[in-house]
């Protein structure tokens, strides 16, 4: 009598747990785009210095951002002053920059790709690459945390088989109530964490409430950062295709 | 009547023609290894080189010799390497996918030369296969095998079984991302090369770019050097839209060492000619010392002298034509001997020894040289005997009967 | 023993003509033995020589890791006192630097990645002879501000001289590098790697543009006599901390070592192929001598010598014969070769142009260092003596009856 309930119980469990895990699963990707949907918009402008940080030395590189998801975007140099009126030009997967001193605009080859930007640890590769995650990744969530005083999602994303990705694993903290993105750990296949994104300063940015300091962190290098501060951004601004051309990249201020 | 004169003493007087003919063939044996190691050890380095990227000719298309894109593919590029592989002259070819693109790990980042082959016909083209350190040619695992140098693989911190990925520019001109699996690692004596080149199957990058199966380079090996020219110009005639280059065009610094090689070669045949000549002339002197009162009674008794000088120089022609048989046999024997089983280097040179793979030099000696070298060994043999021939005829018998032999 | 000595002088110079011819054998074979070897270690010399003054030289020094990483983050300053240190080590003869990086070149619409390298003109020219690369335009000043570029470059970019082309990448610490620069010369290399990707800045220049004041990546050193240089590695490695790296060409380019050492294996076969034939050369002589002699011995025996005395007597006459051989052979050979080394033979015809062509003295070189002769005598000795032996057992075997009805 009871084996044949076991019979029947054992298939509706199992029936349960997956449609559960699906959920929670969808759930994660649903998390997951919320909290990238939150910063980022089809069109924006946002005025940002960004901060590389070594263990010998330091520099700090103010920009103005024009973006038009996910293929466009023109960024513009306001200081230091020797690279003041410089611009960087994203056209789907290629990069040009305007040399203000030379009054020249090069096309960036594909063997100089994965030379850094600006002295950063982001190369023009990186400019250019899609942000996969969303897609790449099959999304889990593991587990909640208390981190810097929010209530998170810890969500657990593990690249899919043929995806052109680097990871082992990515972990990500995600506030429960805000979705904001304030901790990112990047794994490797031996599972030794290579890096880290932190984000923090929640403050009102472009009528939106988001992080507007974010530090990337590599694990492997003490002392060494790159920081990204948000002064300034506007959602959903007005600008289409056109403005992200090779003439533009002369004009703009 | 001199012949049988001249034969007699030679059997007469066994040690002393044992002596010349021992000269004459070590000479002839000595001139031909020589000469066969020294072409073999270019050989060697030009064939080293060869079998492992270079080949005997590659093939590509014009626009690829300016810039190596992808989209710059060899049109028909399969059907003729097809034809190319027909050849009797030809060993085999590999058709092969070059793309320039970068190879990131978690850690880095690098430019790398990214080589799509078929695995089973590079096998017979090129020996990379040889240099794999740790893992397998190409086999343990199913998706997207990649074959990486060592110094690549210390520079990106990966391992065996590693995940790395690819980025580069498609067929067309798209950037596209794609994962490979450390399947082998090899190291070869070019620590550049093996930071530089990578391999993977051909049929994996079709379809990571969901591309046609085009190839940018053919690449030929020959079962022979000696097919080199007569290749390289029937190729270059048949297939003239195309840019056919032989390893001498891919790499002339290899050829002009050839050329010194020959100069050397030269200087050292010189070197041991004379020595030989040396050698033969003062054991001939000494020789004609031991018989003097032999020719000073021969005189005597009315030989006219020139008859003996004659004497002399038959006894010599026979003894150097005999030295030159055995010595072309021995020294055909010690280098196809030696071709085959080869000279470990290692054991002349501490800087060798160092390296991991052991550098055999085979020798080899073109038809050529066997003909050139015995007739030079033969003629300084018989050059040899004149001093020591004349010395003699001009002995005045008297004195010489009386010589206290 | 003095008697002995008297009688195996005398024996010698009681037959001047055999004496003669043996120790002539000798002399002959250590000749060819220095002539070869000497040939064979000045050609392992040129080799080395011809690829390190290429671009690397025999000893460089870095900042550690530079090597590895050659990233301009990792250059390095140089005090001029720490630099005359190096020049004042025995056997250096040139210390070069150099600030190098790569940058994107660009005119019209073509753009390429080229290795930027700024020198010190003089001294870059000393050691790599960039000045007689030159095919056009002007060779570069210290002060200069204009750039060479390589022949296949410039034709890729379809530059002449005059026109300004921008260079752009990134210099020390992050800052953007970028300026318009005149194409002052053009200079074409041989090797396709470098023709298709070298640009050549005057150091200072090249200091300004990268917002690299004072810094350099790489000092070349070169030295006047290859085999010397364990010993000058060490004595620089003395004047560095752990902070720096000092690398000999072995260390730098260990593909080359490959080639140049098969090249030396090779060569020490043919050494082995001649002592063969110069062995022989003189147990030949010293055969013929000793049959020469049989009657001789015969008598000496038959009237009561005993054997092991004349086997003494024979055994010094052919040390003395060897010396006198070997040391004629050195003291002929010593103006010779000395004369060789300083003015090699030349060489011509084809063999000669191809030589050129890769910027290379188209000579035979010869080297003259005491271990060569050292080597040699010592080898040629072992040889003769070995052939000594053959007398001795030619007299024990003696039969002094028949000796003297020969």
């Amino acid at each position: 009598m009871i084996k044949q309930k076991m019979k029947k119980i054992f298939p509706i469990i199992t029936l349960v747990i997956f449609l559960t895990s699906i959920l929670t699963a969808q759930d994660a990707k649903e998390i997951i785009k919320k909290s990238d949907e939150l910063i980022k918009s089809e069109s924006s402008y946002a005025e940002v210095s960004m901060t590389i940080i070594k263990t010998d030395w330091s520099r700090t590189v103010g920009m103005k951002m024009w973006a038009l998801e996910p293929d466009y975007a023109i960024i513009y140099i306001t200081e230091p002053a020797r690279d003041k009126g410089s611009v960087t030009l994203k056209r789907k997967k290629e990069v040009w920059n305007w040399i203000p001193t030379a009054q020249k605009v090069i096309k960036i080859p594909p063997s100089m790709m994965l030379q850094s930007w600006m002295g950063s640890d982001f190369t023009n590769d990186d400019l250019v690459k899609e942000s996969s995650l969303i897609n790449d990744y099959a999304h889990t969530i593991v587990g909640e945390e208390k981190f810097n005083g929010y209530d998170c999602y810890k969500i657990e994303s593990i690249p899919k088989l043929d995806a052109g990705v680097v990871w082992g694993r990515l972990l990500t903290w995600i506030s429960k109530e805000e979705y904001y993105q304030l901790k990112v750990e990047f794994y490797d296949e031996d599972d030794f964490i290579v890096k880290s994104y932190l984000g923090s300063d929640i403050k009102e940015l472009g009528g939106r409430i988001i992080p507007a300091h974010w530090e990337m962190i590599p694990v492997d290098r003490p002392g060494e950062k790159t920081i990204f501060d948000y002064h300034g951004i506007e959602f959903n601004y007005n600008v289409n295709e056109s403005f992200f051309s090779e003439q533009n990249m002369k004009r703009v201020r | 009547m001199l012949l049988a004169l001249a034969w007699k003493n030679i059997w007469r007087n066994k040690k002393r023609s044992l002596i010349i003919l021992v000269a004459i063939t070590l000479g002839l044996w000595a001139g031909l290894f020589s000469v066969a190691v020294m072409i073999g050890s270019w050989d060697t380095t030009v064939n080293s080189t060869i079998d492992r990227n270079l080949s005997h000719i590659q093939i590509h298309t014009k626009e690829f010799k300016d810039e190596s894109l992808i989209s710059f593919f060899i049109p028909d590029g399969n059907n003729i390497s097809d034809e190319i592989s027909d050849l009797k002259e030809v060993k085999d070819v590999s058709a092969r996918v070059l793309i320039e693109g970068m190879a990131s790990s978690p850690s880095s980042s690098r430019g790398v030369n990214i080589i799509g082959i078929d695995p089973d016909r590079e096998k017979n083209v090129t020996t990379i296969e040889n240099y794999i350190v740790e893992g397998e040619y190409f086999n343990g695992i199913k998706r997207n095998p990649i074959l990486v140098g060592k110094k690549l693989a210390d520079k990106l911190g990966l391992k065996l079984h590693s995940k790395i990925v690819l980025s580069f520019q498609s067929v067309d001109t798209t950037l596209t991302y794609a994962a490979f699996r450390i399947v082998g690692i090899y190291k070869t004596e070019s620590t550049p090369f093996d930071e530089a080149h990578i391999f993977v199957r051909k049929s994996d990058l079709y379809k990571t770019m969901n591309s046609q199966p085009i190839i940018n380079e053919i690449a030929i090996r020959l079962n022979s050097s000696e097919y080199l020219d007569t290749t390289y110009t029937l190729l270059k005639e048949k297939y003239s839209s195309l840019f056919v280059e032989s390893w001498k065009d891919l790499a002339p610094e290899l050829e002009m060492t050839y050329e010194f090689l020959i100069v050397e070669m030269q200087i050292f045949l010189g070197i041991i000619l004379a020595a030989l000549l040396f050698g033969i002339t003062n054991t001939m002197l000494m020789s004609v010392l031991d018989r003097v009162r032999e020719f000073g009674v021969l005189i005597a008794v009315g030989m006219k002298r020139i008859r003996v000088f004659l004497l002399i120089m038959i006894e010599t022609i026979i003894l150097s034509l005999f030295g030159g048989i055995i010595g072309m046999a021995l020294g055909t024997f010690t280098i196809w001997y030696f071709s085959d089983k080869g000279i470990d280097l290692s054991l002349f040179s501490e800087g060798l020894s160092a390296w991991g793979m052991p550098t055999i030099l085979y020798p080899i000696l073109p038809l050529y040289f066997y003909g050139v070298l015995t007739t030079m060994i033969i003629i300084t043999g018989i050059l040899a005997a004149v001093y020591p021939s004349i010395k003699t005829i001009k002995l005045r018998p008297a004195d010489a009967i009386r010589t206290y032999g | 023993m003095n008697t002995y000595f008297h009688l195996a002088w005398r024996n010698l110079w009681r037959n001047k003509r055999r004496t003669l011819i043996a120790s002539a054998s000798v002399f002959f074979a250590v000749f060819f033995a220095l002539a070869m070897r000497s040939m064979q270690e000045g050609s392992y010399d040129y080799m080395v020589d011809a690829s390190v003054s290429m671009y690397t030289g025999y000893i460089q020094v870095h900042a550690k890791e530079y090597w590895d990483k050659r990233s301009i983050d990792k250059s390095m300053e140089i005090s001029s006192v720490k630099i005359e240190q190096i020049d004042s080590i025995k056997h250096i003869t040139l210390v070069t630097p150099r600030l190098e990086s790569f940058s994107l070149i660009s005119y019209g619409n073509v753009t390429k990645v080229a290795s930027v390298v700024g020198i010190d003109p003089e001294k870059e020219n000393l050691m790599t002879d960039l000045k007689s690369k030159l095919i056009s335009g002007v060779y570069l000043s210290d002060n200069s501000k204009g750039v060479m570029i390589a022949e296949g470059l410039a034709k890729s970019l379809k530059v002449e001289i005059g026109d300004s082309i921008v260079l752009y990448g990134q210099g020390y610490h992050g800052i953007t590098a970028a300026a318009q620069v005149q194409v002052d010369g053009i200079v074409k290399f041989t090797l396709p790697a470098l023709n298709k990707s070298m640009v050549y800045l005057s150091l200072e220049y090249s200091q300004w543009l990268y917002s690299a004041p004072n810094r350099i990546t790489s000092l070349s050193l070169m030295i006047d006599e290859a085999s010397e240089l364990d010993e000058v590695h060490s004595e620089v490695s003395n004047l560095f901390n752990e902070k720096y790296e000092v690398m000999t060409w072995p260390e730098l380019m260990p593909e080359l070592v490959q080639g140049i050492e098969v090249d030396n294996a090779g060569g020490i076969i043919m050494l082995g192929i001649l002592y063969v034939i110069i062995g022989f050369g003189i147990f030949g002589t010293v055969m013929m001598m000793t049959a020469e002699r049989t009657k001789e011995f015969g008598i000496l025996i038959s009237v009561g010598m005993k054997k092991w005395r004349l086997s003494l007597v024979s055994l010094l006459e052919s040390l003395f014969l060897s010396f006198i051989g070997v040391l004629a052979g050195i003291i002929v050979s010593i103006p010779i070769l000395y004369y060789l080394n300083q003015n090699p033979i030349p060489l011509t015809g084809e063999m000669a142009e191809l030589m050129l062509k890769f910027g290379l003295d188209p000579i035979v070189p010869f080297r003259f260092a005491p271990n060569i002769f050292i080597d040699q005598f010592l080898t040629v000795i072992i040889i003769a003596m070995i052939s000594a032996l053959y007398p001795l057992s030619f007299i024990r075997k003696l039969n002094p009856v028949k000796a003297i009805r020969k």
